[in-house]
């Protein structure tokens, strides 16, 4: 008993060692491409944007959002970015190929989160760039709606640029490349297994077959509005100030 | 008579002895699972410090053209890095305190060396208005910022065992094997370290 106790407040006190200390507020995932929580943005800049991102996830297979918010609390932006782009499962799941724009507008911080899937496409380098070129100039004249603009331009001229159908040869490695023989005998097998599972139960491998199709794919489309399957960023992209 | 209660008590401890190896072999497994997750975490860790390593002789050539005068800096900066590389682990830090506790100096040296330069920098305004330069300084704070990320995700992942290892009755299991499932270490942020170089005078 007494040792339980102490096991228990062992663990106890392991928890605490290794917990974050602080615990970071994270909003609920937005519903739409552009998400102005802070208010900074023209209603009418606001609907563009969003119709265009919608527009560009539906054509590119990328998702680019946009949150603006008032602060990220006590912790750095860059912490908050990478928790939020987490939880929010932003991009097509296995490729993780989404990118947020964050702007806080009483920290005067934003930053641009890049998954992992587009660090190769959009290196920091490049996302400070933009930051530094584009959108804090324009921030600083109060030009909410043109920085937000002249991000978007630049951000989707680059993930377009370099990305056109790379996100299908990402989904399908090994395509393209001959099978080996191994490779050859295995399908063979698992065919026949096929067969005879259809023979004896139709109804599992009708299931199972659908399943296989169906699977692999990132995100649910169809759905009215933003919805993510990725979420996983490593802490690229870039971040400034104005 | 005897002969069944025999045959009965017999067929209760072979039940009990099965129970019982399936629940070590369900509690080990789920340690290896737990241990594996870290272990491929603390890849992450390694290959973020590793990007920052490779960004070095690019920082410092391109500081050096401006500001020469800084050789000590300069001989800071490398002789950290060359430490880095010289690290000799055993083990995986991920599974041995001691190899994790010289992995993290060897970083730390370098982190607080890549800081003294970022200061030294603030007196060539010429420089720091370069775009390379700049460009530079963005990817530093990034790869500072991917090792914050990979860390904390470490930290999550050795959680995850540590607390299953050291949970009752797991514990058994853990200790019996003894070295195959050390406690893991959490990166602790140093005062400064947790944010990337920043310079205010």
């Amino acid at each position: 008993m007494l040792a339980g106790l102490l096991l228990l407040a062992y663990t106890a006190g392991v928890q605490a060692q290794a917990g974050t200390g602080t615990e970071v507020q994270i909003p609920a995932t937005p519903q739409r491409w552009v998400t102005d929580d802070a208010g900074v943005l023209s209603p009418a800049a606001v609907a563009e944007f969003d119709a265009r991102l919608e527009e560009y996830e539906r054509s590119s297979g990328h998702q680019v959002i946009v949150y603006t918010g008032k602060t990220t609390g006590i912790v750095p932006i860059e912490e908050w970015a990478v928790k939020a782009f987490q939880a929010w499962r932003v991009g097509r799941q296995g490729l993780d190929d989404g990118l947020v724009l964050f702007i806080m507008a009483d920290d005067k911080r934003l930053r641009i989160e890049v998954g992992y899937g587009l660090e190769g496409v959009l290196p920091d380098a490049l996302a400070g760039r933009i930051i530094n070129d584009e959108i804090v100039p324009r921030l600083q004249q109060g030009d909410n709606d043109g920085a937000v603009r002249a991000a978007l331009d630049r951000l989707t001229a680059v993930i377009a640029g370099e990305a056109a159908g790379s996100g299908e040869n990402q989904a399908q490695p090994g395509a393209g490349r001959p099978m080996t023989l191994g490779e050859k005998v295995m399908v063979g097998i698992a065919i026949l297994f096929f067969l005879i599972l259809f023979i004896t139960n139709p109804q599992l491998a009708l299931y199972l077959l659908f399943t296989i199709l169906s699977g692999g794919r990132g995100g649910s489309g169809g759905r009215g509005g933003f919805s993510g399957g990725g979420g996983r960023s490593g802490g690229g992209g870039a971040s400034g100030s104005w | 008579m005897s002969k069944k209660v025999m045959l009965g008590c017999l067929g209760v401890l072979v039940g009990l002895v099965v129970i019982l190896g399936l629940w070590v072999m369900g509690a080990y497994n789920g340690l290896v699972s737990l241990d594996q997750k870290a272990l491929s975490q603390w890849a992450q860790v390694e290959s973020a410090y590793q990007r920052r390593a490779d960004l070095i002789p690019n920082l410092v050539e391109t500081v050096k053209g401006a500001a020469e005068f800084e050789k000590d800096t300069f001989t800071q900066v490398t002789e950290a890095r060359a430490k880095v590389g010289q690290v000799q682990l055993g083990n995986s830090p991920a599974n041995d305190p001691e190899a994790f506790a010289k992995f993290q100096q060897a970083q730390d040296g370098l982190s607080s060396a890549l800081s003294r330069l970022m200061v030294v920098v603030e007196k060539y305004p010429d420089l720091k208005a370069t775009q390379n330069f700049r460009d530079l300084q963005v990817q530093l704070e990034g790869t500072e910022n991917r090792i914050n990320v990979e860390r904390m995700r470490f930290n999550e992942a050795a959680q995850g065992f540590n607390t299953k290892r050291m949970s009752f009755p797991t514990v058994i299991i853990a200790n019996f094997f003894g070295k195959r499932f050390q406690e893991k270490s959490y990166f602790k942020s140093q005062a400064g370290a947790e944010t990337a170089p920043k310079v205010q005078f």
